[in-house]
């Protein structure tokens, strides 16, 4: 029985927490704008009145975009870093920042996504295949 | 060469009226995408990696609404819940792992992957979406064919139910011969369509006048041939040949003509001193015509510009205008060929003599040919 209370009470605050953030996410506007959201989930068949939904629905997106964005991020940082040897340090870290689809292509390979350009020309042997093979 | 610009720039127009249906949402999201890399460090994106990870973005909004309807539907449900969603956030997640996510039974209220979302709006300051967004996509309403109830009418057939739309109109598919009402009077015709040939020429020639004394001035005269009523056929005159033409015109006429007065109006030119002999070859040309608008039933202004004798031309329809007349090229092959310019074949002996009058004269005086 304490122990059934004691799963109780856990639940009553996650139940809590959940409602409070439901709450919550009224003020909240996320950068993926509602409409938006709702066209593409009245798309798909998902019917719900409640805009907190549309809003849990978007802000799943924009976190799950912001991952990718993150570690397309020190995928290029690191490529910059790789090609900054001694001189010239931090010049070469502020130049600007660019998302390129080569990042994007490898981040988006941790999550299952292959969107890989062709290489353009073919100089070696080894053109093509993939990174893991190449480098690191 | 130039040839080809153009269809580049067409080709290029078109390339952008062809746009998928859901463009809009796409550039939305293009532009949100382009919000959150903002924030998290970049300082600009290539355009196709921008659009495959809006493209993405898109794709994961649809899988999570998908897998929480199917959820829904599962549990009986047709609306979507709160722990559907968060099943299919689940779901989605669990390519990645979120901790909790190899146990098999979890209490959705400790779902981590719900967790991690919490923590995630807690952390990240909130940056809404740059303008607007109108909601989308419009819905037009259509117009529906009205109902025979709503038309008020009662359907002819028994077996029609009378909330199905209505039938057209017969007016609209029977057939019912047609007899032409009007009386057709020759006459009349006739009369009418010289009427509107001589509005079309005045028009023609008052565009001319409008031309020519902008360009350089003129001393002109506009003479008026006394009494001649016949209308549409100028006569070259100097002095003695009026009567001659005059004559010559009413005997070729054929049928009436409403009597139309010959110029009356005086021409306002501005004086420059040159001369251009074609513009005072032919602004008596432009008188006579432009009074002729003014016309039928004044049978007043004559007023008398002296200097030169009037020249009138003949314009019978519009298209053989100035610039044919004043192809000397004409004139030089021989007369014979003068009078096709003109149209009627009737007076073709008093139109040459008239034409090789004008051409003479024209032909003495300096021409200024690009003032036309």
């Amino acid at each position: 029985m304490n122990h059934n209370q004691q799963s109780n009470e856990v639940r009553h605050d996650d139940e809590n927490a959940l409602s409070d953030f439901l709450a919550s996410l009224t003020d909240y506007t996320p950068t993926i704008p509602d409409e938006l959201v709702e066209h593409y989930l009245a798309k798909s068949g998902f019917q719900c009145p409640d805009v907190r939904l549309t809003r849990l629905v978007a802000v799943a997106a924009q976190k799950f975009v912001s991952d990718i964005a993150i570690d397309a991020l020190q995928h290029c940082k690191a490529r910059q870093a790789a090609v900054v040897r001694d001189k010239k340090d931090k010049q070469q870290r502020d130049k600007r920042l660019i998302m390129s689809m080569e990042d994007l292509s490898k981040a988006l390979q941790e999550y299952g996504v292959n969107v890989k350009h062709q290489e353009y020309f073919a100089d070696n042997p080894s053109a093509g295949l993939e990174s893991a093979s190449r480098d690191e | 060469m130039s040839n080809e610009g153009i269809v580049d720039a067409d080709e290029f127009e078109d390339s952008k009226v062809r746009v998928a249906a859901d463009e809009f949402g796409r550039s939305i999201a293009k532009v949100a995408i382009g919000q959150i890399c903002e924030r998290i460090g970049f300082d600009s994106s290539n355009d196709s990696a921008l659009e495959a990870l809006a493209d993405i973005a898109i794709r994961y909004v649809r899988d999570l609404g998908k897998t929480a309807k199917f959820y829904a539907n599962v549990a009986n449900r047709t609306e979507c819940n709160v722990f559907d969603v968060i099943q299919s956030l689940e779901d989605l997640d669990s390519s990645t792992g979120f901790p909790g996510g190899s146990e098999a039974f979890t209490s959705l209220l400790q779902s981590s992957a719900m967790k991690e979302i919490i923590e995630y709006v807690e952390v990240v300051e909130e940056v809404p979406f740059a303008q607007p967004v109108p909601r989308f996509p419009i819905v037009r309403n259509r117009k529906l064919i009205p109902s025979f109830v709503q038309m008020g009418e009662t359907p002819e057939f028994k077996h029609v139910p009378d909330w199905l739309p209505a039938f057209p109109d017969p007016h609209t598919y029977v057939y019912s011969p047609v007899w032409n009402e009007r009386t057709s009077d020759p006459r009349s015709d006739k009369v009418e369509l010289a009427r509107q040939r001589r509005k079309a020429e005045s028009s023609l020639l008052s565009l001319q006048k409008r031309l020519l004394s902008s360009g350089s001035a003129v001393t002109s005269t506009s003479e008026v041939s006394n009494g001649s009523k016949k209308s549409r056929f100028l006569a070259v005159t100097d002095g003695q040949t009026v009567n001659d033409s005059t004559e010559g015109e009413k005997a070729a006429l054929e049928g009436d003509f409403n009597p139309v007065v010959l110029p009356g109006k005086r021409v306002k030119e501005s004086s420059m001193e040159n001369h251009v002999s074609i513009l005072e070859t032919f602004a008596p040309v432009i008188e006579a015509l432009s009074g002729r608008v003014s016309e039928s039933g004044e049978n007043g202004e004559r007023d008398f510009l002296d200097k030169r004798p009037a020249v009138r031309l003949n314009f019978n329809n519009g298209r053989k205008m100035m610039g044919d007349s004043l192809d000397l090229r004409l004139w030089n092959r021989g007369t014979g060929r003068i009078s096709s310019w003109f149209g009627r074949d009737d007076v073709v002996d008093d139109k040459k003599r008239r034409a090789e009058y004008i051409l003479r004269q024209s032909m003495e005086n300096p021409l200024d040919l690009p003032q036309l």
